[in-house]
């Protein structure tokens, strides 16, 4: 068993990569709640914001801050259109069909993300705070690492505090709770729906951006690291944004803290999905016992 | 009705022209190259006559991998870019060489699939170019069945056990076999040995368990899911496994190398241990993402010389030819194209050995085992038609956001603790190859 | 006035009836036709490489229909049948290489094998059901994929995981059934197998199963109510789809005799969820395209140098345009747009021909 020294280091890069989980996750629940679309295309926008992001700086010469802006801004235009386009057709259908069609719009833009950079090239994208590391204890930290933690924590304050105050976050909130409702009630529906998918696709580029660095810039594994972001927000049931936080934290802390354990450090990777299924299966069950007692009532 | 109609083709139609047009728009530029046939006159490729070949052409197959992640075409792109070069001087006394390259997705029964269009179907007289994962392992007993001898950039280990098979490149074992001795010459304590979670790890670490075992060096062997990789979590584990004074030895993909290394440093750990690493390690473009907080902390065994520092006439050419015809050579400068550059220039040189000048796959096939003797300025000795023919190579390192040979390492003969190198020093002495 | 008016509609139905009869006579006809086509004569008429591939794609046809029927049978979405199949070539892989039994047994045991592995995947849709259903399936088979990355597929090696790493020389091959060794042959037996597991899912779709299925799709409370029994046709779909699916595993590793993680990403569940929804998933043939789609599309892209990320760009649009307006996939759409084309093109022939009349 390893030692207390051996753990330590693993604390911040866990820390890092639940914070990003976490700034998915929220964007996912956000938009969810907004639209009732999973957006399981969430990871593969990110990977293209990311990789044109990498082409400004590389091939075209571009000061890579204006890349790292233009890669968040694509996130936001390109889940925008596909809302205005895809999330208007499908919006009367069942939440299973939407999510569908985003696992569409994902092997789309995979298609064309691997047709336009293609895999001989090895690319990455450092961001300017990567070498700056310090040492806390046995651990050293880097700044790209503190700011994917505290953007996780700050996007999920902010999300949450901009749901209860402002008028369209409200809106948001009574959209999720009843669309028709709301639409009665005279809210500008298409509008905050469009501000969701805006808002949701600004944290996919910001997401894809921290994971080009922090994880790897390649489009497939972009793609699907969904499916480990996933687990934070369905772990919150796709309805608590805290929860959805406190979730990925725990994932990326436990994933990287499994590793120093030899015996089962080539089964970390399961921890998401494990994590995610037991608390699925965990909460239906309160739900159906909830549900049986309001039978009984 | 007609409205139901008009959106479901309008959709679907829309959004292809947009995927067509951005992929047109991006590719669209790097296809319109094609008109060289003026800038090749005074290129030495094959016959170097200046004139192009129009007779009847000779088809030479490939199979390389391309998925997403995973992209070896570059290789035998490479190798068409000098078949290019050599149509446009003679070809092969007047006949043009025709690649036939088929892509893989590492799928074994796709690619049984593949080798059998080659040789049954299209009716390629010869294979040379090929870099495919699984390749040898699915296809190296049909290859032998059908009497092919295949020219290629090896991966598993059957490239390096089978007759028909010949390999430009050491592979993955004797390249770590390599990094594993510069670790050790540089005094490690212990070594971490970490590698991708795919079949043949075992294979892989052979030769470095038994090097570091002759040299009583401990060596604790790791794996990563390289599909999912965590740089900064796979450098941390191998940097605690390796302990002070320790050596790591990374035996993986660019783009997966280039994660770790990247890990590494977020962490500040470049300093901590001896990092060594396999051939794939070896491009500027490694170099250049890493910068100069690398400065010589990080040994590269290379399988391949370095051009930017060697000039010798090979290096020379190789670079106008990839200038003039290697359009679709995403990869640049780098070993892979090294590898493809040589097979291409093996396959002409076997093809214009042949007497008869009948092409035929017995001729062809008989010519490409007959190959030996080949100088290069690639390699540190001259290449034949062999199991491991490549077995003594370089060692290189950053600078500044480049590689650069170590100074006074020469040429390091992989290790013949490793059964298979004592196996091929012991045939090249008794035969003078 | 009334009396007559019901005697004409029952009379309609009847001739409906009688016409629904004939149509299935000559589908029956016609399946029966292509059938024998392509056991007797398209081997032959295929080069090696295709016939290679469209092994494959007949056994993705199997895979596509055990998905199928969850997805339009029971409306029950997994996306965790790529796992399940890999699970299935895990199995038959092992059992091709400790035992000597005959073929046919040992593809009816892997089928039995993965059907309580598969059921067990299924197990969650009795908690959960639509989109949490689909996600559980999806963490499940990212769960197995890493085990199965672990484990790596049995290569002849000895213990329970059959795996030998340091291999020398060819490794050893999975076996084929000892009447199919050659791959016209083997292509052959495949689509035998094919044929018998379509039958077997028609004669569960026609029969209860497929009634109570039916049921729980339109309403599960209301199937409750009706007096069907819920979690045991829920889990009989997916023992179902997973024997089927378990058995086009242990076909796909004689196939290629040697099997690779790497080949069973947890991406390849979502594809294949991609092209069972664009074949179509209320009917049969929805399979038979899904597994073309699948395997002979990106087999024509290799051959013909077209790169292999345009079949993936394809299935993307193709699930939009599905989702978006043809819930029915292309087992529905074809016959209806080429009716469509059909009679568009005699239109404009009808109106051409008077013009091309007048012309000199």
């Amino acid at each position: 068993m390893p030692s207390w020294s051996n753990f330590q280091p693993f604390i911040p890069i866990g820390l890092a990569a639940g914070g990003v989980y976490a700034l998915s996750g929220v964007g996912m629940v956000v938009l969810y709640r907004a639209t009732g679309v999973l957006n399981l295309a969430f990871g593969a926008i990110g990977a293209m914001g990311a990789l044109i992001a990498w082409s400004m700086i590389n091939t075209w010469h571009v000061p890579a801050g204006i890349a790292y802006v233009a890669c968040i801004l694509f996130g936001g235009v390109a889940t925008l259109l596909y809302g205005m386009v895809f999330g208007r057709l499908l919006a009367a259908r069942d939440p299973l069909v939407k999510a569908a069609a985003t696992l569409g719009l994902a092997l789309l833009m995979l298609g064309v993300m691997n047709r336009l950079w293609p895999a001989q090239v090895t690319r990455s994208i450092t961001l300017p705070t990567d070498n700056t590391a310090f040492t806390f204890g046995d651990a050293s930290v880097d700044w790209t690492q503190v700011i994917a933690v505290g953007f996780g924590v700050v996007m999920t304050v902010g999300t949450a505090i901009f749901l209860r105050v402002t008028k369209i976050g409200t809106a948001m909130r009574a959209l999720a709770d009843d669309r028709e409702i709301t639409a009665t009630l005279g809210v500008p529906v298409r509008r905050v729906e469009a501000a969701a998918w805006f808002g949701s696709g600004l944290l996919a580029g910001a997401a894809g951006l921290l994971l080009a660095d922090l994880v790897t810039l390649a489009s497939d594994g972009l793609t699907f690291i969904v499916i480990f972001t996933l687990s934070a927000a369905l772990i919150a049931r796709l309805r608590s944004l805290t929860v959805t936080f406190v979730a990925a934290m725990v994932i990326g802390l436990v994933d990287n803290l499994i590793t120093p354990i030899n015996s089962i450090t080539n089964f970390r990777d399961m921890t998401p999905f494990v994590l995610a299924i037991a608390a699925l299966l965990f909460f239906s069950r309160e739900r159906q016992y909830s549900f049986a007692r309001g039978g009984i009532r | 009705m007609r409205k139901h109609f008009g959106w479901r083709v309008r959709i679907p139609v829309a959004m292809l022209v947009v995927a067509v047009g951005l992929t047109i728009a991006a590719t669209g530029f790097s296809k319109t190259s094609g008109a060289h046939a003026v800038k090749a006159a005074g290129l030495a490729c094959g016959l170097g006559t200046g004139q192009k070949a129009t007779g009847t052409p000779i088809k030479i197959g490939a199979i390389a991998v391309k998925q997403a992640g995973t992209d070896f075409t570059d290789i035998p792109n490479m190798a068409n870019a000098y078949f290019q070069c050599v149509n446009d001087n003679g070809g092969i006394y007047g006949h043009p060489i025709v690649q036939d390259l088929l892509t893989d997705q590492t799928d074994p029964g796709a690619l049984a699939a593949d080798a059998k269009q080659l040789i049954e179907t299209d009716h390629v007289v010869g294979i040379a170019g090929s870099s495919d994962i699984i390749d040898c392992a699915v296809n190296s007993a049909y290859y032998k069945k059908m009497h092919f001898n295949v020219l290629e950039a090896g991966i598993a280990e059957q490239c390096y056990s089978s007759p028909a098979e010949a390999p430009v490149n050491m592979g993955p074992r004797y390249s770590a076999d390599g990094a594993t001795q510069t670790a050790i010459a540089l005094h490690a304590k212990k070594i971490a040995f970490d590698q991708s979670n795919v079949p043949g790890t075992q294979y892989n670490l052979g030769g470095s368990k038994l090097i570091a075992k002759a040299a009583h060096v401990p060596i604790q062997f790791l794996t990563e899911d390289a599909a999912n990789i965590n740089g900064e979590t796979a450098a941390e584990k191998e940097v605690q496994a390796a302990g002070p004074g320790g050596a790591v030895v990374l035996v993986f993909t660019p783009p997966v190398a280039l994660q770790i290394l990247q890990g590494a440093q977020h962490l500040g750990l470049e300093n901590k241990v001896i990092w060594t690493c396999a051939t794939p390690c070896n491009t500027d473009f490694l170099a250049t993402a890493l910068g100069s907080a690398w400065n010589h902390k990080l040994y590269v065994n290379a399988e391949m010389n370095l051009i930017s520092q060697d000039n010798g006439p090979n290096s020379v050419l190789y670079q106008k030819v990839l200038k003039l015809y290697g359009s679709n050579v995403a990869g640049g400068i780098g070993s892979f194209s090294q590898f493809g550059f040589l097979l291409g220039q093996l396959a002409v040189k076997g093809l214009l050995s042949i007497k008869s000048k009948v092409y035929t796959p017995q001729t062809v096939n008989a010519a490409f085992k007959a190959l030996k003797n080949f100088k290069t300025d690639f390699l540190c000795k001259p290449w034949y038609f062999g199991p491991l023919p490549n077995n003594t190579d370089f060692t290189v390192y950053p600078q500044d956001g480049k590689m650069v040979l170590v100074p006074k390492s020469g040429c390091l003969p992989i290790s013949t603790v490793d059964p298979l190198v004592k196996q091929v020093r012991a045939y090249e002495k008794a035969h003078h190859v | 006035m009334a009396d007559s008016n019901v005697a004409t509609r029952s009379r309609s139905s009847l001739r409906a009836a009688a016409r629904l009869s004939r149509r299935d006579a000559i589908n029956l006809l016609v399946v029966a036709g292509g059938v024998l086509f392509v056991l007797l004569a398209l081997p032959s008429l295929l080069t090696p490489y295709w016939v290679v591939t469209s092994t494959s794609a007949v056994t993705f046809m199997i895979v596509a229909l055990g998905l199928g029927l969850l997805v339009g049978r029971v409306g029950m979405i997994s996306l965790g049948q790529g796992a399940v199949l890999a699970l299935g070539a895990w199995v038959g892989a092992r059992l091709l290489f400790a035992t000597a039994l005959p073929y046919p047994i040992v593809l009816v045991m892997t089928g039995l094998i993965t059907m309580v592995l598969g059921t067990m995947i299924g197990l969650p849709a009795l908690r959960v059901s639509g989109l949490y259903l689909a996600l559980v399936t999806l963490m499940l088979a990212g769960a197995i994929t890493v085990v199965l990355v672990d484990t790596n597929f049995p290569n002849g090696g000895s213990g329970f995981l059959g795996y030998a790493d340091q291999s020398t020389g060819t490794p050893p091959s999975i076996r084929r059934p000892s009447i199919a060794e050659s791959d016209p042959a083997f292509f052959r037996y495949v689509v035998i197998v094919a044929l018998l597991m379509f039958l077997l899912a028609l004669w569960h779709i026609r029969g209860k199963p497929g009634r109570a299925w039916a049921a729980i799709r339109q309403s599960e409370p209301a199937a409750l109510a009706a007096g069907v029994n819920v979690t045991v046709y829920k889990m009989w779909a997916f023992a179902l789809a997973s024997f089927v699916t378990g058995i086009a595993g242990a076909l796909l590793g004689s196939a290629s005799h040697v099997l690779y993680a790497y080949t069973f990403p947890t991406s390849q569940s979502i594809v294949l969820f991609a092209v069972v929804l664009m074949g179509g998933v209320y009917t049969l043939f929805g399979a038979v395209i899904a597994g073309v789609l699948l395997q002979v599309i990106p087999g024509a892209f290799t051959v013909w140098g077209i790169p292999s990320e345009w079949a993936t760009i394809l299935f993307g649009v193709g699930v939009l345009q599905v989702l978006t307006t043809a819930p029915a996939g292309i087992a529905h759409q074809l016959p209806s747009d080429l009716a469509r084309l059909g009679r568009f093109l005699f239109g404009v022939a009808r109106r051409r021909i008077p013009a091309g009349g007048r012309a000199p």
